[in-house]
């Protein structure tokens, strides 16, 4: 059945295609209006209000990226999704980690700010890079 | 959990990717249920019991399981 959270009627190799079509240029996009958007922010007169509008413009397309991840968990099979789960989990170890371990440092020791932008790619970074390393050791590839 | 799984596909003259097919599930997933790195879930299993015509214990043995 075809919907919007995916269908079960799909192999392995067609939900990844998917996957990354729909990924890689969300996160294209992501980048371009993230690096247009400050551009224009440092460079043109904008109010606050728009300014606030504007930058949150590119998180739909993050939005679009968070649903293909979704989409693909519910495609693949069993065990595929298995390690699907256990890689999300390893990308949100050091984002939380260092969201509360710092944001605590924060609050109760003057610590320098942390730009929060950045737990955003650190996330798909140790996702991506976790979902390797377990699909290459369970013999996925 | 201990199968017999890799015998009986054998004996079939079947490729990972031919089981996986009458299953509804990868051959990805099913290397890894051979190679008892993984336990398939109870849909899965019942399945695979129908498919081979065999009773779960002759497939699944979880005595090594139980003993722990």
């Amino acid at each position: 059945m075809l919907s919007i959270l995916g269908t079960d009627d799909m192999t392995p190799e067609q939900a990844t295609s998917r996957y990354f079509k729909v990924f890689i240029p969300a996160i294209c996009v992501y980048a371009a209006g993230t690096a247009g958007l400050t551009w224009v922010v440092e460079n043109a007169d904008l109010s606050t209000g728009l300014t606030y509008s504007l930058a949150l413009a590119p998180l739909l397309a993050i939005v679009c990226a968070v649903w293909a991840h979704w989409r693909i968990a519910n495609e693949i099979d069993q065990f595929l999704r298995l390690i699907q789960i256990r890689g999300t989990l390893f990308g949100f170890a050091p984002v939380m980690v260092v969201a509360s371990g710092w944001g605590t440092l924060e609050m109760l020791a003057d610590a320098p700010r942390l730009p929060v932008f950045w737990l955003l790619p650190t996330f798909w970074i140790a996702q991506s890079a976790a979902t390797a390393v377990i699909s290459k050791r369970q013999g996925v590839f | 959990m201990k199968n017999c799984l890799k015998a009986l596909r054998a004996a079939r003259k079947w490729s990972q990717s031919d089981l996986g097919d009458q299953l509804g599930v990868s051959r990805q997933t099913i290397n890894p249920i051979e190679a008892t790195r993984y336990d398939p879930s109870l849909p899965l299993a019942f399945k695979i019991v129908r498919l081979f015509g065999r009773p779960m214990e002759d497939i699944f043995d979880d005595e090594a399981e139980l003993k722990d």
